[in-house]
């Protein structure tokens, strides 16, 4: 909505001013996420660990506002926030429920921060109970697809290599091409692996035995959100009756109800949206995705006119920028959750998020 | 009146002469259902009844008849293809009595409702026959279609009996209840709930009793009065539980004054966090959902869904309303009539645009439509939505292209039970007098209205239920929760009463 962004941009600059002089939130979340093993949620915890640490609020409230706006200032300085408001929601709610019974409120900030450390040290180790769960699922002499780049995935994967044959498919996964990384781990581990076009995923599914994806969070409905091209090969996996396992940290569940794709935080009007050559100079409007009421005889010769200095080529940075990086795969897609509280149904998804947080 | 006298008096003197079926092979006590054994019972009665009537003249026989239409009536089924059917009205209202509770006749206007006493009466009458008599006669096969609705609650007359010390203020809810003046879920339980504000105000605790334990006493006929003017809502059930458990825990020791304000209170506190408040969040959750150049679907009228478009509008957004509604409430039209008068929006200043359609013109707009949000009467906690008659159609539809389906849905419509169709439980609309109804046609609307007649039955059930698969969300004031989530909330709310 073009007109109403500017508006709430105005609102939020004194805050994200005001966080800034006393603490660069997003100088220190991009420094804790340097360290390559740790995902996007942990890291957004780990940050505003820090910012309590940091922080002079002298009572619940005040820190619970401050937390509420360097979440707010990662947020919107982080290009893809899904992930991060996880955490970020997830670290809150902690906070918010967090029994008050220390001393004194300093006293209560340094638990709370030696409890985000820890729970972050903890989250670590879920990958690996990840793994060993999936290893009761993927059966000897199995072919797993899978898509893109994701570290709990790769533990998932090299757990199974220690017991069982497996071989493994890997989409290239673009606009960022994290397959070759996949496929150049596993091969270096020993595990038979090729690279599958994001366009051959129907292809190849056939000789599929398993679909295993990482995700970027598991939201509400029970459904998931990751790298562009899980949804297709989720509906790819359905027609051809494959199992669709996803796997994730239970950090990564997000309060979060997507209706569909265009329902989603990462969504810009600006994704994929047509060229129009003749309207090429006319602003975008959200209405303008649906219908515009114009008829071909609305068409000026000045439009026309305009028309010719709209580039007949486009390139493949274009292409990127104009496509969406995560998508939005329905829970009935999907056949089961695989996290460190359980292997969970997408229903089982939606009632442990309503626990966690209704309560 | 001599054939009247022959009418009624017939049949109570015709068990006595000739038993048919049961009597000449008796079946044992223990093999026959309640009903067959009640039958029975009566059957006795009214011989023993009709022998002693015998006796005294003809003349006295049809005011003694209608004085005990219970045996009369019951039993009639027993000979075979019954005059009953045949009869004037006069007999299924005399047969009407026992099952009401009331022996007065029925207002004119009910010649709707007393032929579907007739039809129950009827039915039942011809199935028993059929038990006994084989039952090839036609009436009965006739009117065999309609047995699976009998269930279903049948709007009251006007002036049905007040039983018992009834309040006022609830005598004048019950009417409102049965004329459909008051109709919506949250209505019915705001309208009870401060119907029986005043009910506790006005009540003195009698000596040797405690406001705690006597109350409740005094209040069930009350409610007994409101369902019997229509079918208790689940909203209303709900909230009477939770009444019921403030009574109870109410301080013997307060003074009376200080409990029954506290009740009071109670019940505000109730309406405002449970309805109100619920309404407020629901909206705002519900409204984050719309965007600018979406298209909205609702379906007949609900409150909430109404709050929801308002506020949406409220807040500037652009965006199209579409109002499918049906007969024979029409009660879309009062939500369109709401939507097109709202105010325009400041900034930019448009007003919503609104298109109304009836339910068969819903398959050719489907597909422009971009989210569906609808109401509900009741969820259950499979997540099936139980809710106006429509509602199953357009959800099941909107799952046929893929548009999101959300329900608007306050957690303290949340129902234990689950129920697998529309005929388990249902209600019947109101007939169509009843109501306004005004759809642009050449036509007076009285000339739309079809008449019952012998042969002829309108079925027009209140509500349906919407299978669980067919919701993308619910939105409640605890957040959108998927409706295979819904058995959930409670436990995580940590209530165990909704």
């Amino acid at each position: 909505m073009p007109v109403k962004t500017p508006v709430a941009e105005g609102a939020q600059q004194p805050l994200a001013k005001q966080a800034d002089a006393a603490f660069d939130v997003y100088a220190t979340y991009q420094k804790i996420s340097a360290d390559d093993e740790l995902s996007i949620p942990l890291v957004a915890i780990l940050t505003l660990a820090e910012l309590i640490e940091k922080s002079h609020a002298g009572t619940m409230f005040e820190l619970v506002k401050e937390l509420h706006e360097g979440a707010a200032v990662l947020e919107k300085r982080s290009p893809n926030p899904i992930s991060l408001n996880a955490g970020c929601q997830l670290f809150i709610a902690f906070v918010t429920l967090f029994p008050h019974d220390s001393a004194s409120f300093s006293d209560l900030k340094t638990e709370l921060v030696q409890q985000a450390r820890r729970y972050a040290a903890e989250g670590l180790t879920y990958r690996k109970k990840i793994a060993e769960l999936c290893l009761g699922f993927i059966k000897d002499d199995s072919v797993i697809l899978t898509h893109s780049y994701s570290r709990v995935v790769m533990q998932t994967l090299l757990r199974a290599h220690q017991q069982k044959r497996i071989s493994v498919y890997v989409t290239e996964a673009r606009p960022r091409s994290l397959g070759n990384k996949t496929y150049e781990a596993l091969t270096a581990a020993g595990i038979p692996c090729a690279v599958v076009l994001d366009s051959a995923v129907a292809y190849v599914m056939e000789k599929v035995d398993v679909v295993l994806v990482g995700s970027e969070a598991i939201v509400e409905s029970g459904g998931l959100i990751n790298a562009v091209g899980s949804n297709q090969i989720a509906i790819i996996a359905k027609a051809a009756n494959k199992p669709f396992y996803a796997v994730a940290e239970s950090y990564k569940f997000h309060r979060l109800f997507p209706l569909s794709q265009y329902d989603l935080p990462s969504h810009k009007p600006d994704i994929l949206s047509f060229t129009n050559p003749l309207f090429n100079s006319k602003p975008l409007t959200a209405d303008a995705e649906h219908e515009d009421g114009i008829t071909p005889s609305d068409i000026s010769n000045a439009d026309i006119h305009k028309a010719r200095s709209v580039p007949l080529s486009i390139s493949q940075e274009d292409i990127y920028r104009n496509n969406p990086d995560v998508d939005y795969t329905r829970p009935d897609l999907i056949s089961l959750v695989f996290s460190d509280v359980g292997s969970l149904t997408p229903e089982g998804v939606s009632q442990y998020l309503v626990g966690m947080f209704a309560g | 009146m001599p054939a009247a006298t022959n009418d009624v008096g017939t049949p109570a003197s015709g068990p006595s002469s000739s038993t048919p079926g049961p009597a000449n092979a008796p079946p044992s006590q223990k093999a026959m259902t309640k009903a067959e054994r009640r039958e029975l019972q009566e059957r006795q009665r009214a011989a023993k009844a009709a022998s002693k009537e015998q006796q005294p003249a003809g003349g006295s026989a049809p005011s003694r008849a209608q004085a005990r239409p219970g045996p009369a009536s019951a039993s009639t089924p027993r000979r075979g293809p019954p005059p009953a059917i045949n009869a004037p009205p006069r007999t299924p209202i005399a047969a009407n009595g026992p099952q009401r509770g009331t022996p007065q006749r029925a207002g004119g206007s009910a010649g709707r409702r007393s032929s579907n006493a007739h039809d129950y009466q009827r039915t039942r009458a011809s199935g028993d026959a059929a038990s006994v008599a084989g039952g090839d006669d036609d009436p009965a096969n006739r009117s065999r279609g309609l047995r699976i609705f009998l269930h279903f609650g049948l709007p009251k007359p006007k002036g049905h009996g007040i039983k018992g010390d009834i309040h006022p203020a609830i005598i004048r809810l019950g009417l409102q209840f049965s004329e459909f003046k008051i109709c919506g879920a949250n209505a019915r339980c705001i309208a009870t709930l401060t119907a029986f504000k005043t009910v506790i105000q006005d009540y003195v605790t009698p000596p040797n009793n405690t406001l705690s334990r006597h109350l409740m006493t005094h209040l069930s006929p009350q409610i007994t009065h409101l369902v019997s003017a229509r079918p208790m809502s689940v909203t209303m059930g709900n909230a009477i539980r939770q009444l019921k458990l403030e009574i109870s825990d109410t301080d013997i020791d307060l003074p009376e004054q200080d409990a029954k304000d506290a009740l009071c209170l109670k019940i505000d506190t109730y309406i405002r966090d449970r309805i109100i408040i619920a309404d407020e969040v629901i909206s705002e959750l519900a409204g984050k959902k719309i965007k600018d150049g979406d298209v909205i679907l609702t379906y007949a009228r609900s409150s909430v869904v109404e709050k929801v478009l308002l506020r949406a509008h409220a807040e500037g957004k652009r965006f199209s309303v579409i109002v499918i509604d049906s007969r024979p409430m029409l009660e879309g039209k009062h939500l369109l009539k709401r939507l097109t008068s709202a105010p325009a929006s400041s900034f930019p200043p448009t007003t919503m645009s609104c298109t109304y359609a009836l339910l068969p013109a819903l398959p050719s707009l489907i597909s422009k439509v971009t989210t569906v949000i609808l109401g509900a009467h009741s969820l259950h906690s499979n997540g099936a939505l139980y809710s106006r008659a429509g509602t199953a159609m357009v959800a099941m539809l909107a799952k046929q292209h893929s548009v999101p389906v959300l329900v608007c849905c306050e957690t303290y419509k949340f129902s234990e039970g689950i129920i697998l169709d529309g005929f388990e439980k249902n209600e019947l609309a109101p007939p169509l007098p009843q109501l306004r109804t005004s759809f642009p046609s050449t036509r007076p609307s009285s000339s739309l209205a079809l008449e019952p007649k012998a042969n002829l039955e309108i079925l027009n059930p209140l509500y349906d239920l919407t299978p669980p698969s067919c919701v993308t969300a619910v939105v409640t004031e605890v957040g959108l929760i998927p409706p295979t989530s819904i058995s959930s909330i409670p436990v995580a709310l940590g209530r165990t009463v909704l």
